[in-house]
């Protein structure tokens, strides 16, 4: 139980006159810390404020705050609720499934509009949803400040997020690298029975229903009953939320990439 | 200086009290309520209240103090939002302690469990009242305050003991054992060096003592001696350098571990009055006592209350030091503090008991006052 | 006084965590000690069987709430490992980055609560302080402060924000400042040797033998550090030595992980240059839609039938701040790993208590565990 007789390396500054140099460390900071301490006083002083923005060395020679790249904090979510287009993807990207798309007022009855409403009792703030946004339309925002009274009050609904929004707080800048050449969505053709689906449901609207020629039936064959259309997808404007997939009765859409 | 005492303006309180209430009464009640003996026993009961209440302001404002002043060691700012810059926080929280249920463990042992806090706050401010605070303004001048308040400052450890073997929890009987071990560590270097300014003022009357400094202040012969007995009253006052009887790293809060509400605010404003005891004595010992050097300006001491000004100031520098300390140095061991006080602090003490002798039996007085002139 | 067993734990100031630490004592010797851990379960490898591989980077942040970062290269290297990806170097080399960062952060919590226990408070505040600056360097390029959700399978999140570089060089250079200070603080003081000169030996075979690894190997002497050994991400192509002391106590664990912040601060330095000099994609150019980012609906079986991925099974190795991690990732090609198991250093560092707790004092129990640096998250799981 007695430690190996070597010296470490660190040894060598072995304390001499005892304690006296502790005693001179703190007090140095002591007379560094008489003009200001480094504490930001949060209520009153917050570290997004423009003077701990730039190059701010306060008195102890600290350089405190973040700079001027403050805006890439994960908090409350902006939602603007007129370039979402009920894609989905940020209720699918959800790791804790806070997520729900509810119903608001603008979209046409058969075909309803639906935006995000976030649970803040659930959010990790992981950011996968606005990540996930292909429009920029839900992105995160420098608020931090979630305390309410109720468990009620922590359901932030579209609206709610669209004053966010409204109240012009920094964004979020950062734009998810998404790889290059990514997965596309592909149709199994024979399984196809041309029901529309995919078109109604598409957010960008992208799929377009191509009329195909109707193959004539061989003696003793019988003909799919289906509608004689199938969908096209432009590519260019697919936003991969995979809507089209989910709705999909025959499940003939898939990912892929094509050869 | 001033020559009111302090039982002299409890005495002219109390007259003009009971004259003002005598009024009220019929003749032979007025010719007893004025009568010598109600207005002497009045006086005493406000004598004690203006004792009590000194000392319980004081402490609270050295607990503000200390926060406010190891929190600039810390680079932070301390208490700052309860009235101007945080001074009212501390009654605050004391509020809100004595407002708390005190919440007494099933099996602890209930006698020792009151008594201890009550004890070792009351016997906290005896000492208190003892110590000259300036020229007359102190309970009483006996021939041995001195020695009489030591012993009562000794005290605190047994009640200490006492409410961790009460409260019957294994942390508190552990922080108690320390205590006492600890207290064999300290309690003879404090002494020794006490015998050593007992030598050089050759009284045990702290007013007298004071009164011997006026040549110059011992702690420029008695170096030695008040080093050892900063180290001693630190440990006497379990602060952190030797806070082990309530190290909360290993033993939660120690002895007070079982206490809550109104007993643990008792057992944290008697640790913050034996703090201000321990150091207005290091002030009556070693630094002259509310006396200044000759040279200060006389403007600076002529004020009313001016030594009564000049004591606190160096009262609170003094506990200063002990912040400072207390910012700066980890906690040791009990074993290594038994060989401090033993094997370091023991033979210094004595080395300074030689030093006071040799000063007084070479009737170098003269020679050594030109040394610490810049105390007097 | 005879014998007794006293819980130092659940909730004790000793602790740093959810764990329970039962002594038997007599008077102020220690006997025997009995760790008892668990507290903080919370089944992380069972919830990464049904997530997929980027969202389990969220629960990285969660095993170890002082080191997330370092958990998520654990994971992601292992993931990669197993779904045949290779990422980008420049995301290598900000992985690597963003892991030294941690360590330095990581280590200065370990100091500040170390120091805390010897009954010094100040050196608390002054590491709490220091490690706010990489916190608010990892704020300004992942979003978050304490859960980054950063790394992702096939590269990282977003790249670095523009004068991201130059700040970091200004705070590392700030931090080895500091360093002297903390030095100052706690080297040059008598009371600090008195209390951790030869306090809680555990000598390099017995290490060994019991899986120690971490700054408390090497502060027994040996020079076992994975980034050197088994170099993953681009540990090869930066220049560091590995910090070691010989004397296996509890000094020697602060002179190790002193010396290591030391180092990492000169890893740091290195990546910054090579990131300054060579700009570039920091996500890998094709990833099946599954691995990408954002997520999407799978579909349906049959898809997962047609996709055909390889299977794969990962294995990584890391120097993580409080010693090896290992992660173990199978792929059976679906869009959840098959099985993932995590190896923690800390919970074998606590578990060899047994051996170099013993014999010492209860007032010795709090330095030795701290220099342990427990950190319950990762070690429960």
């Amino acid at each position: 139980m007695s430690a190996t007789p070597e010296e470490s390396p660190g040894r060598e500054e072995k304390p001499f006159l005892w304690v006296t140099r502790p005693l001179a460390t703190a007090a140095k900071q002591f007379v560094k810390s008489l003009w200001r301490p480094s504490t930001v006083v949060y209520p009153f002083e917050r570290l997004e404020d423009p003077k701990f923005r730039g190059e701010v060395a306060v008195a102890s020679g600290k350089p405190i705050g973040v700079g001027e790249i403050w805006d890439n904090y994960r908090g409350v979510h902006a939602l603007n609720i007129n370039t979402c287009i009920s894609c989905n993807l940020c209720a699918f990207s959800c790791p804790d499934v806070c997520i729900e798309m509810v119903t608001v007022p603008g979209g046409d009855p058969k075909h309803p509009k639906k935006c995000p409403q976030i649970d803040y009792g659930k959010c990790s703030f992981c950011g996968f949803c606005s990540d996930a946004c292909p429009e920029g339309c839900l992105s995160m925002t420098t608020r931090y400040e979630l305390s309410v009274h109720k468990r009620e009050e922590m359901v932030y609904s579209p609206a709610r997020m669209f004053e966010v929004y409204k109240s012009k707080l920094p964004m979020n800048p950062i734009r998810v690298e998404r790889p290059a050449n990514e997965d596309q969505i592909l149709l199994d053709p024979p399984i196809c029975i041309g029901c529309n689906a995919c078109s109604r449901d598409c957010p960008t609207q992208c799929i377009t229903m191509l009329d195909i020629a109707k193959p004539t039936a061989k003696p003793g064959e019988k003909l799919p009953k289906r509608i004689w259309k199938e969908p096209v997808i432009n590519d260019s404007d697919c936003v991969r939320c995979g809507t089209c997939i989910s709705v999909c009765p025959k499940d003939c859409l898939f990912w892929g990439t094509r050869q | 200086m001033s020559n009111v005492s302090l039982y002299s303006v409890a005495y002219t309180l109390s007259s003009v009290l009971l004259g003002a209430l005598a009024h009220l009464f019929p003749a032979p009640i007025h010719g007893w309520l004025i009568s010598g003996t109600v207005v002497t026993a009045l006086a005493a009961v406000i004598f004690a209240a203006i004792l009590l209440l000194a000392s319980m302001l004081n402490t609270i404002l050295l607990i503000w103090y200390e926060r406010k002043l190891l929190g600039r060691f810390m680079d932070r700012r301390g208490a700052m939002h309860v009235g101007y810059a945080g001074l009212l926080q501390n009654f605050a929280d004391g509020l809100k302690l004595f407002r708390k249920d005190t919440v007494r463990p099933g099996q602890a042992d209930p006698l020792g469990f009151w008594l201890s806090p009550t004890a070792y706050m009351v016997t906290s401010l005896v000492i208190f009242g003892l110590l000259p605070i300036s020229t007359g303004w102190n309970g009483g001048s006996l021939p041995l305050t001195l020695l009489l308040a030591l012993v009562i400052f000794s005290f605190a450890p047994l009640f200490i003991f006492l409410g961790a073997w009460a409260s019957n929890n294994k942390y508190s009987l552990i922080g108690g054992m320390r205590s006492a071990a600890q207290m064999i560590a300290y309690e003879v270097p404090i002494l020794l060096a006490v015998v050593a300014v007992v030598v050089l003022a050759g009284t045990f009357d702290l007013n007298t003592i004071v009164l011997e400094q006026r040549n110059y202040w011992f702690w420029a012969p008695l170096f030695l001696a008040l080093i050892v007995f900063l180290t001693g009253m630190l440990a006497e006052m379990e602060r952190i350098p030797f806070d082990l009887p309530e190290a909360e790293a290993e033993l939660v809060e120690g002895w007070n571990t079982e206490y809550g509400g109104m007993l643990f605010a008792f057992f944290m404003l008697a640790d913050y009055l034996r703090a201000l005891v321990g150091s207005i004595l290091v002030v009556l010992l070693f630094l002259g006592g509310w006396t200044l050097p000759s040279y200060v300006p006389a403007a600076l001491t002529s004020f009313p209350l001016a030594g009564i000004v000049w004591f606190m100031v160096k009262t609170y520098l003094v506990f200063g030091l002990f912040v400072w300390v207390r910012a700066s140095l980890p906690r040791i061991r009990t074993d290594q503090l038994l060989r401090l006080g033993w094997m370091r602090m023991v033979p210094l003490a004595l080395l300074s008991v030689l030093l006071a002798a040799l000063v007084v039996l070479s009737h170098c007085l003269p020679l050594i006052g030109c040394v610490p002139s810049m105390g007097g | 006084m005879t014998e007794m067993w006293v819980n130092m734990g659940p909730q004790h100031p000793m602790t740093h965590g959810l764990w329970n630490l039962r002594v038997r004592i007599e008077g102020e010797i220690i006997k025997d000690v009995e760790p008892e851990m668990g507290y903080l379960h919370r089944g992380i490898e069972k919830i990464s069987e049904d997530r997929h591989y980027n969202e389990i980077i969220t629960l990285m942040d969660r095993t170890c709430y002082v080191a997330g970062l370092s958990w998520e290269h654990l994971f992601i290297v292992a993931a990669e490992q197993a779904l045949h990806v290779t990422p980008p170097e420049r995301a290598e080399y900000i992985r690597v980055m963003s892991a030294e960062l941690q360590r330095i952060a990581s280590h200065l919590m370990w100091y500040s609560a170390f120091v805390q226990d010897l009954g010094l408070m100040t050196p608390f505040l002054y590491g709490m302080r220091d490690r706010d600056l990489i916190l608010d360097l990892f704020q300004s390029y992942t979003g978050g402060r304490l859960t980054y959700e950063y790394m992702r399978v096939g590269g990282v999140r977003s790249d670095l924000p523009l004068g991201f570089t130059q700040r970091c060089r200004q705070v590392v250079d700030w931090l080895m400042d500091r360093f002297v200070e903390y030095d100052q603080l706690c080297l040059s003081s008598t009371i600090f040797h008195e209390r951790c000169d030869g306090l809680g030996v555990l000598l390099e075979p017995e290490a060994v033998a019991y899986g120690v690894t971490g700054p408390m190997l090497r502060s027994a002497g040996s020079r076992r550090d994975l980034r050197k050994d088994r170099p993953y991400s681009v540990y090869d192509q930066v220049q560091f030595d590995v910090a070691t002391a010989t004397t296996a106590d509890v000094t020697g664990r602060y002179l190790v992980r002193m010396e290591e912040m030391r180092q990492s601060v000169r890893i740091v330095r290195q990546c910054l240059d090579w990131l300054d000099d060579h700009p570039g994609p920091v996500m890998a150019d094709h990833l099946p839609r599954w691995l990408g980012a954002p997520y999407a609906p799978m579909g349906n079986e049959s898809y997962l039938l047609k996709r055909n991925y390889p299977t794969g099974v990962g294995l990584s190795m890391i120097e993580e701040p409080h010693g090896e991690a290992g992660a173990y990732v199978v792929n059976d090609g679906g869009e959840h790993p098959y099985r993932v198991k995590f190896r923690s250093p800390v919970l074998i560092n606590i578990w060899a208590a047994k051996r170099y707790l013993p014999g010492y004092r209860v007032a010795d129990i709090p330095p030795i565990m701290g220099s342990v640096d427990v950190c319950v998250g990762e070690c429960d799981r």
